[in-house]
């Protein structure tokens, strides 16, 4: 097996960017196809894709759509964006490369949800995929294909670009809403769920950008063809970010199931020079952490991820060689999760800045040995008490690398510097 | 309590109890007369007694290192006061790390009963039980003690300190 | 009506009550600081968790709907556990300042600590610094350090006043409430922010280091501040008055109550009161005790002309006072010459549609019953030209409590200086009362939280209210002081039994007297 092109076929021309490029390879083809069908058909084919949302959590994409009311309230079709996952950088290439692919695959989305206003929710610090597309959306719009009447079938869609000030819980699809909406970004209490009261209190579809670019594929070759690739239960082709201590770090497209182990050996070209594989974060940074051995055995699909107690989040992996010390790592995670959460939940607001502190008290040769079951017993009351997930995304990385990588954590403890590096906080940082 | 009574044959014989009272009378008096430094008398009050540092005598209310008082006005010596003889008076400070000070702090001497739960539950430990106990006076109004008296008396000398500073408290982190 | 088990108890419900609700109301006891039953669910303590049967993860009561046969249990090690915890994350960054802390005594972290607390910090690093004291406008204080984030107070300012001066400001554990940019908080009802504050994190700055909570006592009442008459709690020692709270009540005035009544408690205290009678003759003021006044009083009414007395009436007495008065008027000295002195005609009809009215006075409807009950429609003007042209001689006039509110006080009072006896019954001290020349009696009376009595709001709501304490005690209701000026005396009641019957026991009693009076720790009242 190797990678399967199915989005990123035409990746590497420029001129897939523009309008023409992209018609040029088949490009808005299945959208006057689609906009013949009836929604539900439509709907109806994307739940027999099995297509799973491609943003982190995996539920599938047309289960989500069929929970939408059946009332005639307006409903928005919003595209998260937001990629805020630290490893993760497939969104982005998808809007530089191919903006129009994701415009096609929300035309024909909204049109399946019944949704005539989208949104396309960008992070702030993505400038470049924010202008190619502005640069789409003005393309389309020129050509017919966006707002009143598109193509001729009575449909109408509109659709904009909204950027965000970078926060990492605008990721969260509820957070993402508030900020949409703009108010402060935090996400809201579920129940009602976006799909019943989302964006401005009314329905609301929120997809990945990646999810929302396969429709496209799924309406065109139906299915059945979708389903070629992939397990049964994960089906298809997906994007994933391949960073870390690999020779060729980048994005591939793989179906699901593929083995981790070829991903990082084959496609990303193995290890430095020299080096060893010594765990992998296979979701982005809040997925549990694989060691060595456990990434032998993983395959990249949902449940294969799930039965190692990680997940397949949103397809960053990143692979971490025996040069790094976990303890480091962990401090750098940790951070990172106490200066994004929102504060609103109290456990997430005080447990990740708590965690914050004891492993940079550890790190900075203050720790004591209690202090490490003391980041389990933490990080196990923060999993699943708060109101989205960011709190258990910040739990779940520090329970698995304490646990998988304790004695180094004891000897970071004992001896106040690192046992890999072998040098202390300041040394490693200065 | 119940008395017990004994009305022993033995009991009527009086003789031997007064003299063994008598012997213990003159073994105190030779004691003394030959052993006046141990003597357990004082010539009060042209002699007097130093009590340990412990013993629980007259308030004295405890200073910070700038000469101003610890007290934070929490009331809880005079809610746990059994003899209700502490009134303060809260006020805001214009300092917002001290936040709350009391700008009056009076101890009714007279109704105190010494018990020393006030330093018990002091947070700061603002009051302490000191060493001085005589304090007599002529006049009813001197025993109502306030905060000139319990912290500033010419005796402490500028005032009590206490080992820990707030900023050094604020510094470690408390 | 959904049904639902709760800890056992089997329950019926209004559908689309959330658990927490439902729990509340069924006495079970549920920790909870964000959740208030008047404002929305924010779900952000996360200490209301409960545990449902069929799911394995516990949940948030405040958040989930009640549904037909739902088993829940609050009980269980497993919420025991995520209860500690959630406290314990609320606890790690709050400081140790209870000593110091208003709020101390009556603390949402206090009560739950007692219950769920952990009792061995294993929080060994160091706090997180906010800003402490922080000025948010005329009336209330913030401590940023001591909040815990429950955004009770936000949610009132957007949903209740709709004012939107508060919001959270930064991110995670340095997040803080904070007022947006040039705003304060400064409404009407700014101060109901600090009732639901479940920490010491807002505070009042009327009541501010005046007393620690545990030397209170509360007792409920009316307020006397407007013809809503919300239904507060005052708080009293034996100093006088410290605070009044409101206290629920879903026909009046819910869970609020706007600041302006807040103040009424003061001119109740001492320091404000007439506490001796005060009469004016030719050799200038003397002092009395107030029945003697009275008294003399009545020697005064009962020699004058039935057609020269008169009668003024504010409408801050109770329903009780005004009847008893005004029949004492009408049948003992057959005159009905009664007026209402109306103090605030122009702004008598304002609302502004949340709690404050223009009528400033808690029992304008009561006064106007009792008037037509006795068939009195007398105008003001005839009781000016009565007194212009002098055929008015005795004036009696009875209050107000609240002086603040009568603006006209000074002019009226001088207006009816020109009757010839003036007998003015009136709680507190008033400048203008003590400049008056001629023949006058000052008579204190009770305030309304010195009596039993009736209050008949704008609604024509009839609300019974009880006696809190005495703060004047020599002091006489209006019901006495029309007894002794028709010159009777005081029928002291007699209770029915002196004596407690045999088969009570002593302590029983005292319980009793203890649950009143004493100091009772309040955790419900989060």
């Amino acid at each position: 097996m190797s990678e399967v092109k199915v989005l990123t076929e035409f990746y590497h021309l420029p001129e897939f960017q523009t309008l023409a490029g992209y018609k040029a390879k088949g490009g808005y083809e299945t959208l006057p196809k689609a906009l013949k069908m009836q929604p539900q058909a439509i709907i109806d084919e994307v739940k027999a894709s099995g297509l799973r949302g491609r943003g982190g959590a995996g539920f599938p994409t047309g289960m989500k759509w069929g929970f939408l009311p059946k009332n005639g309230e307006p409903r928005y079709l919003l595209c998260n964006a937001d990629e805020g996952e630290p490893g993760t950088f497939k969104d982005r290439m998808m809007m530089e490369r191919a903006p129009h692919q994701l415009i096609e695959g929300m035309i024909i989305s909204a049109f399946a949800v019944g949704s005539n206003k989208g949104y396309i929710y960008v992070r702030g610090e993505y400038v470049y995929p924010i202008e190619c597309l502005y640069k789409a959306l003005k393309e389309a719009y020129d050509a017919g294909l966006l707002g009143k009447n598109i193509l001729g079938s009575g449909f109408d869609f509109d659709l904009d670009v909204y950027r965000g000030a970078g926060a990492y819980i605008c990721g969260e699809e509820t957070g993402m809403i508030s900020s949409l909406e703009g108010l402060k970004g935090q996400p809201k209490l579920k129940p009602p769920f976006p799909a019943v009261q989302g964006y401005l209190r009314k329905p609301t579809i929120v997809n990945n950008v990646e999810t929302l670019a396969a429709v496209t594929y799924i309406v065109r070759d139906g299915a059945a063809t979708y389903r070629k690739h992939g397990t049964e239960k994960s089906a298809g082709t997906k994007l994933f970010s391949l960073s870390g201590n690999v020779m060729k770090p980048g994005n591939y497209e793989v179906p699901l199931g593929y083995p981790l182990m070829d991903l990082i050996m084959k496609e990303g070209g193995g290890m430095k020079p020299g080096r060893r594989l010594k765990a992998v974060i296979p979701g982005g940074s809040s997925a549990p952490v694989l060691t060595a051995e456990e990434v032998g055995k993983a395959n990249l699909d949902y449940e294969s991820l799930a039965g190692l107690g990680t997940m397949l989040g949103s397809g960053a992996v990143i692979v971490i060689d025996d040069s790094q010390c976990m303890v480091d790592m962990l401090g750098v995670l940790s951070h990172f999760y106490a200066h994004e959460s929102c504060g609103q939940c109290t456990p997430c607001r005080e447990g990740t800045g708590w965690l914050n502190k004891i492993l940079h008290s550890i790190l900075e040769g203050r720790g004591r040995l209690q202090d490490i079951d003391l980041l389990i017993k933490v990080a196990d009351n923060m999993k699943g008490k708060t109101i989205c997930a960011l709190s258990d995304a910040a739990a779940l990385p520090v329970l698995s690398f304490v646990t998988k990588f304790r004695d180094e954590f004891e000897f970071y403890v004992r001896e106040g510097r690192s046992k890999v590096k072998g040098t202390t906080y300041a040394e490693m940082h200065h | 309590m119940s008395v017990m009574q004994n009305n022993s044959e033995k009991s009527k014989w009086y003789l031997p109890g007064v003299l063994g009272g008598m012997s213990i009378t003159m073994k105190h008096l030779l004691k003394n007369l030959f052993n006046q430094k141990k003597m357990m008398t004082l010539n009060y009050p042209e002699e007097k007694y130093e009590y340990s540092p412990r013993f629980k005598g007259n308030h004295v209310l405890t200073v910070k290192k700038d000469g101003s008082l610890r007290c934070t006005a929490c009331m809880l010596c005079a809610t746990n006061c059994p003899a209700e003889c502490i009134k303060i008076t809260a006020a805001e400070h214009n300092d917002h790390t001290v936040e709350k000070f009391p700008i009056s702090y009076e101890i009714d001497i007279l109704r105190c009963v010494f018990c020393g739960y006030c330093e018990e539950a002091c947070p700061v430990d603002a009051i302490r039980l000191g060493p001085e106990w005589q304090t007599p006076g002529v006049n009813g109004a001197n025993f109502i003690y306030d905060i000139n008296h319990l912290a500033y008396r010419p005796n402490l000398k500028g005032g009590i300190q206490t080992h820990v500073d707030d900023e050094e408290r604020l510094k470690s982190g408390l | 009506m959904p049904k639902c088990t709760i800890n056992g108890k089997e329950v019926e419900v209004k559908e689309g009550t959330s658990i927490i609700k439902a729990m509340v109301d069924s006495g079970e006891r549920i920790a909870h600081y964000c959740w208030h039953d008047g404002l929305s669910v924010a779900g952000v303590c996360r200490l209301c968790m409960v545990e449902i049967e069929g799911n394995p993860r516990v949940q948030i009561a405040c958040n989930t709907t009640i549904t037909e046969g739902m088993k829940i249990n609050n009980t269980s090690d497993k919420v025991r556990d995520a209860v500690k915890w959630g406290l314990d994350f609320h606890l790690i960054n709050h400081p140790l300042d209870c000593p110091i802390c208003d709020q101390a005594g009556e603390c949402g972290l206090q009560d739950q600590y007692m219950e769920y607390g952990k009792y061995d910090p294993e929080m060994a690093e160091h706090k997180q610094k906010k800003h402490k004291v922080v000025d948010l406008g005329p009336t209330v204080v913030l401590d940023s350090e001591r909040c815990i984030l429950c955004s009770r107070c936000v949610r009132f300012t957007e949903e209740v006043s709709k004012t939107n001066e508060l919001g959270i400001f930064n991110r995670g554990d340095r997040s803080e409430i904070g007022t947006h940019d040039g705003l304060e908080l400064n409404n009407k009802y700014s101060l109901n922010t600090v009732d639901i504050c479940p920490v010491g994190a807002l505070t009042s700055k009327d009541f501010r280091f005046r007393q620690r909570v545990w030397y209170l006592k509360d007792a409920e009442t009316v307020c006397n501040g407007c013809s809503t008459g919300c239904n507060i709690k005052a708080y009293y020692n034996r100093e006088g008055f410290f605070r009044v709270k409101p206290s629920y009540n879903e026909k009046v005035n819910g869970h609020w109550m706007c600041d302006e009544g807040r103040d009424v408690y003061k001119f109740v205290n001492q320091e404000h009161r007439l506490l001796k009678a005060q009469v004016r003759g030719a050799a200038g003021w003397t002092e009395m005790a107030a029945g003697a006044a009275a008294k003399k009083a009545s020697e005064v009414l009962k020699a004058a002309a039935a057609d020269s007395i008169a009668l003024v009436l504010t409408a801050q007495y109770t329903v009780e006072e005004y009847d008893a008065i005004v029949s004492t008027f009408v049948n003992e000295f057959k005159t009905k010459k009664i007026f209402f002195w109306i103090n605030n005609k122009e702004s008598f009809d304002e609302f502004d549609g949340l709690l404050i009215r223009g009528d400033k006075n808690p029992n304008t409807k009561g006064l106007l019953k009792v008037l037509e009950k006795h068939g009195i429609t007398a105008t003001w003007n005839e009781l000016s030209a009565g007194l212009a042209s002098g055929s008015v001689k005795t004036v009696v006039v009875a209050g107000p409590e609240n002086q603040a509110v009568f603006k006209d006080f000074a002019e009226r009072a001088k207006e009816l200086s020109k009757a010839q006896n003036l007998i003015w019954l009136q709680a507190g001290k008033n400048e203008a009362l003590m400049s008056l020349t001629g023949n006058v009696w000052l008579i204190p009376t009770k305030t309304f939280v010195e009596k039993d009595g009736t209050f008949i709001n704008f609604a024509g709501l009839e609300q019974k209210f009880k006696k809190v304490t005495t703060v004047v005690s020599e002091a006489l209701t209006l019901t006495e002081a029309s007894l002794l000026m028709a010159g009777k005396n005081l029928a002291i009641p007699t209770a029915a039994q002196p004596f407690m019957p045999n088969n009570q026991r002593v302590d029983q009693v005292e319980l009793e007297a203890r649950k009143k009076n004493e100091f009772v720790f309040r955790r419900g009242s989060l």
